[in-house]
């Protein structure tokens, strides 16, 4: 400003000016609130959670439940198909998997997850061998986007389950049938052998009890003399059993594989893309054989990753760059490890990954050189920026 | 020697642009951002095959390459410009309510003036009257505080000086009778959080002012790519940036800026340290109030907290012609009384005004072929939604997402039939990840007595400086040049 203040000259500012001088005396304190952002938002969204195992059951020879109490309070709501990712320290290796919450939103007092055992799984292995009653866990707060939208998916309800996949639906099925929700759904429940369904019981009775809950167990290598239902989930037995298609919403978890037999029989039947839900599904069990690997180099191949005002260390091309940072001992923030919340994300400064399709990256960030480490593979010496 | 020359808190658009300013100047800056992506609410997040924009809807100030305006000026300055794509929108909106009005306001002065005029013949005269004020009074705007004419006074700007603190209806009520045509003007009223009644007739004037003169704009990629295109320039010229790392202090003795500690114990020491967080975080949490200074914690509790926003955001499986959408931005209103309207931004009851933005008008190509993107809008306080109890939100925020989707396919019936990707965000998003309290998108409400006239700028605390909507106005085009002006206002303290 000048040494003339023109601003006095506006009419109405000298009036403005006294009103300002009375609030400065008479204003809000805002020191009051000191800490009340992150109140009011823990109780939808906390950072972390801690858990403790309050009952583990086995569920199938290679599956296991664990009922997780909260340790310092409540439990955090929900929406039925959400995960949480549990972190753990395995050998001095810290990393985390996404687990699907099976018990219903309507149960506040703890979360139900059912674990498969992965073979060589890492996480897998150890919450199956080594975790006990009474243990705590670490947790993120419940994420993901995989759960019925009202405002689109609409009543009719065909679940797609192969193997663990039927976590999500639990939740949704329990909490359709408990609380008496207004949906009608199909589960179909692909699984290899009868032994190997999960929750077979408590899915029978419900389905029993409720007529809006219909459950088609699929076996694709029965036993002789099996008198159920056999095969894949393919598009005749989906229509014979769940038809008109119309204006269903189709919800797919499950292996890798599942997912291309199942989207290609859903096309088939024509249902449209807006109509079928995918859970993400982790990095491919094998990523040199998707599409676009270049064939000259082997899984096996090993690349030196240095990062930028960091370390170097040893990365193998077949393995996640996220996986071989926690490796190498170095924490990157991470939940879906599908490529999709972009919690993990780096900055490549130079070298090469190879991302399989999935990964979700922005437009801009794939133009500035960001990608997704649980979804990037090194293919070269890497320089990243963390 | 302290460990950064600055530090810089947050990557919002005002924190980007001064950390680029200031590492463009050669200086040795640290970005501190608590989120894993630059740009605050300029940002955008993948779902499925759509990648959404979170907060732009239209960004004044841009100007063609011919003409450029202040932003094009700014962002040419920061050498940013090829890094983005922009696109040129030649509306500014369709006005509807119902049954009783339905006009679109094209992006220039005479045709806006036509559209008016022509749906209401009766006042054709004040139309006119009132965009002469408009532009008169924005003229001698420029002329004072712009171009800052040594000149400048009453007599010589009377527009200016008369019009400056009056509020928009006052001016509006002066001209028109009929309330439609209030309604159709002060559209905008939305994009700045207080109605016609509250709002200043400047701020008003200036927005309409400089959509029409600068055209609205959009870009290739959404607000997240100028964010990253300011990271990207930041990092060429030697910035250093941690993402998941928020600032947990900013340590003051002697009412000095000592440096910054962050949510991992690290201690960076700088004697500057420029905030893009909220000025209420920054003092109630960051400096803490036994570290501020008494003046400006009651300059603090001179303002409210402004409004947040309640977004519904849509990938739909077709064309925006397969779904009557022909201009980017329309307003939806279910009557004419904006004061009503914002009083509701209080409860959970429906909106009465509904923004409905498809960016796939200007650009074919911002959604994959075949779809396109509609954001569907209310602003909204945060108050209401802190009285749902937790294990309500998921239904209240869905019951809500409806209310705007009746009023949006009012307009454009059977949108529902075409979703394909649907998030739903409320102020407690926003809080979420702003971190602010109310979860406000523009800052302080924007009363007349909350504009630049009144601001004090000595910073009582040496060192410290604030870039964002909290110490100026909300928007991008604001918020982008207050982090420029900033890194300006260090290095002239520095001395250079």
């Amino acid at each position: 400003m000048s040494e003339r203040d023109i601003r006095l000259e506006i009419d109405g500012y000298i009036e403005t000016r006294r009103e300002l001088d009375v609030l400065k005396k008479y204003g809000f304190d805002y020191t009051a609130q000191r800490g009340r952002a992150e109140t009011l938002i823990s109780g939808i969204h906390p950072k972390r959670l801690r858990l403790r195992v309050s009952e583990i059951r086995q569920e199938t020879a290679s599956t296991k439940s664990f009922r997780l109490v909260s340790a310092d309070g409540r439990l955090p709501p929900f929406q039925a198909g959400q995960y949480v990712n549990l972190f753990v320290e395995i050998d001095g290796v810290r990393t985390s998997r996404p687990y699907s919450i099976a018990s219903p939103p309507n149960q506040t007092g703890y979360y139900e997850l059912a674990v498969r055992r992965v073979p060589d799984g890492f996480v897998s292995s150890y919450l199956l061998d080594e975790v006990r009653v009474g243990a705590e866990l670490a947790g993120s707060g419940p994420a993901g986007n995989f759960y019925h939208h009202p405002v689109f998916h609409g009543r009719d309800l065909v679940f797609l389950a192969g193997g663990s996949g039927i976590t999500p639906f639990m939740s949704m099925i329990r909490e359709t049938t408990d609380r008496g929700l207004d949906r009608r759904i199909h589960l179909f429940y692909g699984s290899r052998i009868p032994e190997d369904v999960i929750y077979k019981d408590e899915l029978e009775e419900r389905a029993a009890r409720h007529d809006h809950f219909r459950l088609h167990t699929v076996i694709s290598e029965p036993p002789p003399g099996y008198t159920g239902r056999t095969g894949f989930l393919t598009a005749d037995l989906l229509s014979d059993l769940a038809a008109p298609a119309g204006d269903k919403t189709f919800y797919l978890c499950g292996p890798e594989v599942m997912y291309r037999f199942c989207r290609a029989e859903l096309d088939k039947m024509g249902v449209a893309p807006r109509r079928v839900r995918s859970e993400g599904y982790g990095p491919p069990a094998d990523v040199t054989r998707e599409p676009g690997w270049p064939e000259d180099v082997a899984a096996e191949a090993r690349f030196t990753v240095r990062v930028r005002n960091g370390r170097e260390f040893e990365a193998r091309a077949g393995e996640t760059l996220l996986s071989s940072l926690e490796r190498a001992g170095i924490t990157v923030p991470s939940s879906c490890r599908s490529g999709e919340c972009s919690l993990c994300r780096i900055k490549m400064i130079s070298g090469r990954v190879f991302q399989p399709r999935g990964a979700r990256v922005r437009k801009s960030d794939r133009r500035f050189g960001w990608i997704h480490s649980c979804l990037a593979y090194p293919l070269e010496d890497l320089e990243i920026l963390i | 020697m302290p460990d950064y020359d600055v530090v810089v808190v947050g990557a919002g658009n005002g924190g980007l642009t001064s950390a680029l300013s200031l590492a463009a100047k050669g200086l040795d800056v640290l970005l501190l951002e608590r989120h894993n992506v630059p740009g605050g609410c300029a940002t955008s997040f993948v779902r499925g095959r759509f990648e959404f924009e979170v907060a732009l809807h239209q960004l004044s100030g841009m100007g063609g390459p011919e003409r450029p305006g202040p932003l094009r000026d700014l962002l040419n300055r920061l050498g940013v410009m090829d890094k983005v794509e922009f696109v040129e929108e030649d509306t500014l909106y369709r006005a509807v309510l119902p049954g009783l009005l339905d006009v679109t306001i094209p992006a220039d002065r005479n045709g806006a003036a036509a559209a008016l005029k022509d749906r209401f013949p009766g006042e054709a005269g004040a139309v006119d009257r009132f965009l002469e004020l408009v532009w008169e009074f924005c003229n001698q705007w420029v002329a004072t505080f712009v171009l800052r004419d040594p000149e400048a006074s009453k007599a010589r700007y009377p527009v200016y000086f008369t019009y400056a603190l009056k509020t928009a209806a006052e001016v509006l009520d002066a001209h028109f009778k009929d309330p439609l045509l209030k309604l159709a003007l002060a559209e905008y009223w939305g994009y700045m959080g207080l109605p016609p009644s509250r709002l200043p007739f400047a701020d008003l004037a200036i927005l309409i002012w400089v959509y029409i003169e600068f055209k609205p704009y959009h870009m290739k990629g959404g607000s997240q790519a100028l964010s990253n295109a300011l990271l990207d320039s930041f990092l060429e010229k030697g910035g250093r940036v941690r993402f998941n790392c928020a600032a947990r202090k900013i340590r003051v003795a002697g009412n000095r800026v000592q440096g910054v500690v962050t949510e991992d114990g690290d201690e960076i020491s700088a004697d500057y340290v420029m905030s893009n967080a909220s000025s209420l975080l920054t003092y109630v949490e960051l400096v803490g109030p036994e570290n501020a200074p008494p003046q400006e914690l009651a300059n603090l509790g001179t303002g409210t907290v402004g409004p947040s926003a309640f977004t519904v955001y849509l990938g739909l499986d077709r064309e925006p012609k397969d779904l009557g959408l022909e201009v980017s931005t329309t307003f939806i209103t279910d009557d004419a009384d904006m004061d009503r309207h914002y009083a509701l931004w209080r409860t959970l009851d429906p909106p009465g005004t509904t923004g409905v933005t498809c960016y796939d008008v200007a650009d074919p190509e911002f959604s994959p072929p075949g779809a396109c993107q509609v954001v569907v809008i209310s602003l909204q306080y945060a108050e209401p939604w802190l009285t749902v109890p937790p294990a309500r939100y998921a239904e209240t925020k869905y019951r809500y997402a409806e209310y705007l989707l009746d009023r949006a396919e009012r307009v454009y019936p059977g949108l529902r039939n075409h979703i394909e990707e649907c998030e739903v965000a409320t102020p407690l998003t926003h809080l979420r990840y702003l971190g602010h309290p109310g979860g406000a998108i523009y800052g302080f409400d924007q009363y007349a007595k909350d504009s630049n006239l009144f601001w004090e700028r000595t910073s009582a605390i040496k060192g410290l400086y604030f870039a964002g909507a909290w110490v100026g106005s909300g928007g991008f085009q604001p918020t982008l040049e207050s982090g420029v002006l900033a890194a300006r206002a260090i290095l002239r303290d520095m001395g250079r």
